[in-house]
């Protein structure tokens, strides 16, 4: 299913995404210098922004792209609507509140996050399909996002003030809630591994029978599938999904929503190429992002959040401007 | 809402004789029912708040013989802020009254459709000072007209009506929601504080200049919507009716338009964008109202009553703490919004 003539360029293109990441920053090291660590050699204090600062990041981004990449291409899948996105419908919201809740309770963003941001994804996806339920909502694509971006905004003011309520929550949630994937270490990585796996099986599970949900339920039952099974996964992936990378970057916006456009644009509807393409082309997008918010304002530092949305509203404009929205 | 038959209401509203005046019974009703709270509401916020103010006390101070603390409290800490927020209420309600009415549209308010960020962006332009040193109001105004520029041309393929209008301008919205962003975070942090209220809607960050600047606004733009009250109440007919009636629905809804971007960007230079209002009271005042009107009265009557009431419970609730009044009203207003979103007949074109 990598028969897409864009696979491996898109591959190439992350790898020069995350080199540019490596060598260029907000730092005063010379080119040169990141070059010679990257050739094995290097000052200390190269190898130190090299290594310790600027890979672990470039490592985030990968995982944070890579899952709401798949999580958007997924739920787009699921609700047949090209502007589902995590990110829009609420599911990053979800998760977003979810932890700042728990971090008035007392956790702190560097423990026990990830799990609580699923749980909160979870809900998001849950309330996101029982709209879908709703007559009317779930056949217009463009109701539907708008009920999402309403929920997305009330799970944001009820997060802001929580951060009114708790100083040290405030302190704690500011950074975060705009979306960076700066400051983090190893270890927050490694939390979100065993659910990341797990989504994998669960998609490479439930990737064919997607495929033929898309060809309507009747077609996927009769094709051997059970729908209710296939859409339960896909919504349990997509929550693991968005929660560890809502845990990891905050709540991004429109990545979910720019990635699998273009690789539809690339590869075709069929959603095992879609999902091909998300693997390179999501991560791809935040490592861009990032270098970029390290390099605009220099030597300080914008929210990624806000260089997605610049990115991906556009985006969305596009995608509204033509006269029919195709459903999935 | 325009469930009535157009003639009916076409029929009550002509006017007889040249110099006749219809004073509608309803109408006049409400709106003086409304007046009345918005009194009520404001003497409660001029008493409330971290000094309780007896009612005695107050009415001292009203008539010009209060004790010096309550002399203070009342005029120059209270009812500054309670001008600000009636007329910010007032005139963002009588703006999205307007949008609606010509989108033909209930979703379609100043600050769903992304005009209020816009706006917002701007006015946050001049106060961190990127090189754009003019008054807060000014750039609030160009940022509100660029962002209904490109709201409405953008909506030209395929209308104002319906939702893709409304996701276009939640797109601009976005896009201004970001380049807020970018500014603050650019600035040295004084500066970035100084404009953070701007960001959440808050009646703490007003000056003296935007809000005289909002009240002439103001005074100048609700006779000017009244004057259009008939135009706009025909352009819910179908649109060969309205041109047979004698009317340019194109150059209605333009002065239409003008007026919804002048009240909204004063507004938004005073308080910042304020969730939801411009969607609530308009929304209010059409249920207390006769169908198929255009209650731009009532609208704004009610506005500045949401507005202040707003303020108030954000003030008390978490005493001494201070929810910015932008926050209260979103909370209250995105279940309504969601409500109207997810029912099984939605039908937001009017």
């Amino acid at each position: 299913m990598k028969s897409t003539p864009y696979y491996w360029p898109a591959w190439i293109l992350l790898g020069l995404v995350g080199l540019t990441s490596l060598l260029f920053g907000a730092g005063t090291l010379e080119l040169r210098q990141a070059f010679a660590v990257l050739a094995g050699q290097g000052t200390e204090e190269a190898r130190f922004i090299v290594l310790e600062l600027r890979l672990p990041r470039l490592a985030i981004g990968l995982v944070t792209g890579l899952a709401l990449g798949v999580a958007g291409a997924l739920l787009q899948t699921l609700t047949r609507n090209p502007l589902a996105e995590p990110g829009l419908l609420g599911v990053s919201a979800g998760s977003a509140f979810a932890v700042s809740l728990a971090i008035l309770a007392g956790a702190s963003t560097a423990t026990l996050t990830t799990l609580v941001s699923q749980a909160g994804a979870l809900a998001g996806c849950g309330l996101v399909i029982l709209a879908t339920r709703i007559q009317g909502v779930g056949q217009d694509p463009v109701r539907l996002v708008l009920a999402g971006a309403t929920l997305s905004a009330l799970l944001m003011s009820l997060t802001s003030l929580i951060m009114l309520i708790d100083q040290r929550a405030a302190d704690e949630i500011r950074f975060w809630i705009t979306g960076s994937i700066a400051g983090k270490n190893w270890e927050q990585l490694t939390t979100t591994l065993p659910t990341l796996v797990i989504s994998g099986f669960i998609v490479i599970a439930v990737a064919k029978p997607l495929a033929s949900l898309a060809l309507g339920e009747r077609v996927a039952r009769g094709l051997g599938h059970r729908p209710g099974l296939v859409q339960l996964g896909v919504v349990i992936a997509v929550a693991l999904l968005t929660g560890s990378a809502t845990a990891l970057a905050g709540p991004l916006m429109f990545v979910g929503l720019v990635v699998p456009f273009v690789a539809r644009a690339l590869g075709g509807a069929d959603i095992r190429k879609t999902l091909w393409l998300c693997l390179p082309l999501g991560p791809a997008m935040i490592i861009a992002a990032d270098t970029l918010s390290r390099l605009l304002v220099a030597p300080s530092e914008m929210p990624l959040g806000v260089i997605t949305a610049l990115l991906g509203a556009p985006v969305l404009l596009v995608i509204i401007r033509t006269r029919r929205i195709p459903t999935l | 809402m325009s469930t009535t038959p157009a003639r009916t209401y076409w029929h009550l509203q002509a006017q007889q004789r040249q110099f006749s005046l219809l004073i509608e019974k309803r109408a006049l009703i409400v709106n003086l029912l409304l007046a009345a709270l918005l009194v009520f509401c404001s003497l409660a916020s001029l008493a409330f708040g971290t000094l309780t103010i007896p009612l005695s006390g107050l009415m001292q101070t009203l008539l010009g013989n209060g004790s010096g603390m309550h002399d203070f409290v009342v005029t120059e800490l209270r009812w500054p802020r309670l001008l600000a927020g009636g007329l910010t209420g007032a005139a963002l309600a009588l703006a999205g009254c307007l949008m609606q009415t010509l989108a033909r549209n209930r979703l379609a308010t100043p600050g769903i459709i992304g005009i209020d960020n816009a706006a917002t962006a701007f006015a946050v332009a001049s106060v961190v000072g990127t090189g754009i040193s003019i008054a807060p109001p000014a750039m609030a105004l160009t940022g509100a007209a660029i962002a209904t520029a490109l709201a409405f041309g953008l909506s030209g393929a395929t209308g104002t009506r319906g939702y893709r209008f409304i996701i276009a301008g939640l797109a601009i919205g976005a896009i201004s929601g970001a380049i807020t962003q970018v500014m603050l975070s650019s600035v040295a942090l004084d500066d970035a504080n100084a404009a953070y209220p701007w960001t959440v809607g808050s009646l703490n960050a007003r000056t003296d200049g935007s809000v005289q600047a909002l009240a002439a606004g103001l005074a100048l733009g609700y006779p000017l919507a009244l004057a259009l009250k008939r135009a706009l109440v025909t352009l819910q007919l179908p649109e060969p009716v309205t041109i047979s009636l004698g009317i340019h629905p194109g150059r209605v809804r333009l002065a239409g338009l003008v007026l919804s971007i002048l009240l909204t960007g004063l507004a938004v230079a005073v308080a910042g964008p304020i969730g939801l209002v411009a969607l609530l009271a308009p929304e209010m005042a059409r249920t207390l109202s006769r169908p198929g009107t255009v209650p731009l009265t009532a609208a704004a009557l009610t506005g500045a009553i949401l507005m202040v009431i707003s303020d108030l419970a954000g003030r008390l609730i978490l005493a001494p703490l201070e929810i910015p009044v932008g926050i209260v009203t979103a909370l209250a207003g995105s279940p309504y919004l969601l409500w109207i979103l997810l029912r099984k007949s939605s039908d937001i074109n009017q």
